[in-house]
């Protein structure tokens, strides 16, 4: 197959510039800045070989060929380019060995940073909490990566890009029962986003899910809550969401579960609830049929 | 799990509304004539026909609400899209600032009369930074079009109460007309009528107010889309502007050696 072809040419190149490397090192050549040359003509052999073995669809010897690369690179003081191999080493990786590859990401931020680049640093941040999401499963650390993330593009005036990092700080944080933090970051969103008028219509969103937060704590809070949302955002006491924390309101003081269905179930004829809001509204729930004791 | 997933809310209403007229049936069946019958069987197909009107309006509701959603969303993708456009273009300024002092430097490397013409160039004037523009607002079109679209509504809603009482009154004088042992069935099935009626205009109320949010937000995703387009045409004016000037400079530093 052409593929496995390309691999042994790949290995090929990765032999012919380890030579290279070594070669330009040892030799006498290495200080009359011939060296110099040579360590770049091995950089571009690394990648040439980085790129057949993604053909080949080896990613970590990918991987592997692109980190060489990269500390060649940063050898030669090429900051840019040593961030750009680390960035595809991770990528390769990513197929791979997350491990890995979000090492490689971390030095590529290092760099980024160091030269000022907080906007590139935050994207792969943002890259880096997606693959804890996914395949490490760690949320803790997803939620730190989407933080910093969020952080560097405040820094940067991007404001809605913070706000997406945000929104998924707070998802997370309220599923680890983080609630404090979450209605934190979902009042500031909704705050901020309430003036803007093409994204107010999504400012209801987030005080409904601030409210939601709330109402685990404690049902005092979320009445208060609601109160304030509704004289900060009129258009939020029209929503069917305010509606529903209402009805929601009044079947806890009566801790009548069945009423709490039945709202719920109203709103989801119309507007599907997402796996987020389920949960919540189910720990909610929870605590109605605690307060009965054994009675259901 | 608490909450199923087809849930119709009016499924307990159907069942009660199809039942009654069977055990209606059952009872009068006897003493019916035909045209009591025939008129038994009217009333039937107006409450199914009522009844198919307020599922569609509420099929109608939900599709609105997810449009409105996917609306919102799109709405939050393209403020994004915006701040990046407006960096791009600060970050092409930059960069145009930098050439100009690349070639200034090119210049006086070249030869000693390009650097007695440099000093009298003098030093290239550092246009200010733009003062810090205001955070991303969008388009302002949107309230003008927010407030007409609230006169227009009202215009609107003041024909619609009219529509509303003709409805009820026509089935007021049917109910008068029933009589005998079907007058209490008449009854009971104006009841649900009604019921059926109020919620098809209240859902119809919610469908025109969706229908509105729905308007504004594509006015306003609009106006947004079209500033995005004018400032994509600057920014590949300027990305060409720069490739030249890179293009020769490079040139330039060639011939140099």
């Amino acid at each position: 197959m052409d593929n496995s072809g390309k691999e042994k040419e790949a290995i090929q190149l990765m032999a012919d510039a380890d030579k290279k490397v070594k070669s330009s090192g040892s030799f006498l050549g290495g200080m009359f800045g011939g060296g110099h040359h040579k360590v770049e003509e091995a950089c571009e052999m690394y990648c040439r070989a980085a790129n057949m073995f993604k053909m080949a669809k080896n990613w970590s010897a990918a991987g592997s060929a692109f980190c060489k690369a990269a500390r060649l690179h940063m050898q030669l003081q090429n900051k840019h380019d040593c961030a750009t191999s680390f960035i595809d080493a991770g990528n390769a990786y990513k197929k791979s060995d997350p491990n890995e590859a979000i090492k490689c990401l971390n030095a590529a931020i290092d760099i980024y940073t160091d030269m000022g680049r907080f906007t590139i640093a935050a994207k792969h941040h943002i890259s880096i909490a997606e693959i804890y999401e996914s395949d490490l499963v760690d949320i803790e650390k997803a939620i730190a990566h989407y933080e910093q993330a969020a952080d560097y593009y405040k820094g940067e005036e991007s404001n809605s890009s913070a706000n997406k990092c945000l929104l998924k700080v707070g998802a997370y944080c309220a599923q680890l029962e983080q609630y404090q933090k979450a209605i934190e970051i979902y009042e500031q969103v909704g705050a901020n986003t309430m003036d803007n008028p093409l994204l107010k219509y999504s400012a209801k969103e987030y005080f409904f899910k601030a409210a939601l937060c709330h109402f685990i704590v404690d049902e005092l809070n979320a009445k208060i809550a609601v109160e304030k949302y509704e004289e900060m955002f009129p258009a939020f006491s029209d929503s069917r969401e305010c509606k529903l924390l209402k009805k929601l309101l009044e079947a806890h003081e009566e801790q009548n579960s069945e009423a709490f269905t039945e709202a719920v179930k109203e709103f989801d004829s119309i507007s599907r609830l997402d796996q987020w809001h389920t949960t919540l509204l189910l720990r909610i729930k929870k605590t109605i049929q605690g307060d009965e004791g054994d009675l259901k | 799990m608490a909450y199923p997933k087809s849930h119709n809310p009016f499924a307990d209403d159907d069942d009660e509304e199809d039942f009654k007229p069977k055990s209606r049936g059952f009872d009068d069946d006897d003493g019916l004539t035909d045209a009591e019958r025939r008129q038994r069987y009217l009333q039937q197909e107006v409450m199914r026909t009522a009844q198919s009107a307020v599922d569609s309006s509420h099929r109608s509701l939900r599709l609105i609400y997810e449009s409105e959603k996917m609306g919102v969303d799109t709405a939050e993708e393209l403020t994004r899209q915006g701040e990046v456009l407006r960096r791009t273009d600060k970050m092409l300024d930059g960069m145009d600032q930098d050439l100009k002092t690349s070639q200034q430097h090119i210049t006086s490397i070249k030869s000693v009369w390009g650097g007695i013409v440099n000093y009298f160039k003098g030093k290239p004037e550092i246009k200010p930074p733009p003062e810090q523009p205001k955070p991303y607002q969008g388009n302002d079109r949107l309230q003008s079009a927010l407030s007409s679209s609230r006169e227009h509504e009202d215009k609107y809603q003041a024909s619609h109460p009219n529509l509303r009482r003709l409805d009820t009154g026509g089935f007021g004088a049917s109910a008068s007309i029933d009589d005998g042992p079907s007058r209490q069935n008449g009854y009971s099935q104006n009841r649900h009528l009604k019921e059926a009626h109020h919620t098809l205009d209240k859902n119809l109320d919610e469908m025109s107010d969706g229908l509105r949010r729905l308007k504004n937000l594509g006015i306003g995703l609009q106006a947004e889309i079209e500033d995005q387009d004018d400032s994509i045409d600057s920014l590949l004016n300027k990305v060409d502007k720069m490739d030249l000037k890179i293009h020769n400079t490079n040139q330039q530093i060639k011939n140099l050696k």
